[in-house]
């Protein structure tokens, strides 16, 4: 609702908006989450940070999903198709969604995606949004859960650099434990600063690359 | 030089659209400030957003208008002991870092963020 409180006879007044500059993705958002439920398809959005392993996950439960599902996977990158290609090999249909300059997906991207799709044939969507902690918490595509990578690769400090991204996630996945110890860093200790800052969120440990923790994550996202 | 700015660049451009929607709707035919509220835990640049603004209003019914803003708290909400108050903050003195929690203080449960997540437009002041 808007309205205009004041007009004065200068003939300089105010208009009362409260309106969200975030609103038009809100609004895509929604449609989408509806759209999903529509469909019965469940729908997660895999965010992290660059190189931390969002496609190898993904390629992990592809692998042990597509038998129970009939999948489709969204993959959101500047440019390329890279990931897609990647995710593709294991049979699943896969689009790419090129962002151009822009650092996250948004839910206008997804919706028109989505118009190309065949919903009625799919029961799960994975989406891996753009690589950045930053951003793409901002932007909610409508997806059912969200779910966060990081690596042990980039170093100790990951999560309390950037707490709000850790707060929109219900999974969280530290991978490469692998290298763990080569890198210096601990699961436990990363896992509890997510805890401090999210307590509600599921924290898995994997390492993609050797297929193992893929299990929990799929437990975690009431997949099994 | 803009491709750095992506995020707010996208902000600032939805706020000179609405702004511009706004003030032909009562045939303003100019906008002289705008009036924004930026939650706190958003994840907006307020200098890049500035900077983005400055850039774009140029040519537009908001051509020397003025960008004011204001900080909004961010609030949580416990469903389990109802408390409701501000972002409860945690300090971690060996990296010098203060990072914001959704634990309760009251009672230790999870607890949700009910505001200081959005950015919008308050008011607007046109001139017909």
């Amino acid at each position: 609702m808007t309205k205009i409180v004041e007009h004065k006879e200068d003939e300089v007044f105010d208009i009362e908006l409260e309106e969200s500059i975030l609103k038009k993705n809100e609004d895509f958002a929604k449609k989408n989450s509806e759209l999903f439920k529509t469909h019965n398809i469940k729908t997660i959005d895999i965010m992290g940070s660059i190189g931390s392993g969002k496609t190898s996950l993904i390629e992990a439960m592809v692998k042990r999903l597509k038998e129970k599902y009939q999948i489709a996977v969204l993959n959101g990158d500047l440019t390329t198709t890279i990931d897609s290609d990647r995710v593709a090999k294991h049979g699943v249909d896969v689009i790419q969604i090129n962002t151009g300059k822009e650092c996250h997906l948004d839910a206008n991207l997804i919706s028109k995606a989505l118009e190309d799709m065949e919903l009625d044939q799919l029961d799960l969507i994975i989406i891996e949004n753009v690589g950045n902690l930053i951003c793409p918490g901002e932007f909610r595509l409508g997806a059912e859960q969200r779910l966060v990578v990081i690596s042990v690769t980039e170093g100790p400090y990951m999560v309390l650099k950037h707490p709000f991204i850790f707060m929109e996630a219900n999974v969280v996945v530290i991978n490469k434990l692998d290298l763990a110890e080569a890198m210096n860093v601990e699961f436990e200790k990363l896992k509890a600063d997510v805890m401090r800052i999210n307590p509600k969120a599921e924290v898995i440990g994997t390492s993609c690359r050797n297929d193992k923790g893929i299990i929990y994550v799929i437990g975690a996202l009431n997949l099994s | 030089m803009l491709a750095a700015y992506m995020h707010e660049l996208s902000m600032a451009s939805n706020i000179i659209d609405i702004a511009i929607h706004e003030a032909k709707k009562r045939n303003a035919t100019s906008v002289i400030e705008v009036n924004l509220v930026v939650g706190k835990y958003s994840m907006l640049g307020l200098e890049q957003l500035c900077y983005c603004y400055d850039l774009l209003v140029k040519d537009t019914l908001l051509k020397n208008s003025k960008l004011n803003m204001e900080h909004e708290d961010g609030k949580i909400h416990c469903d389990k002991c109802k408390y409701k108050g501000p972002i409860p903050l945690k300090e971690e003195l060996e990296y010098h870092i203060i990072f914001p929690t959704l634990v309760c203080p009251k009672c230790g449960n999870p607890a949700e963020i009910i505001s200081g997540r959005d950015c919008y437009i308050k008011s607007l002041r046109v001139k017909k």
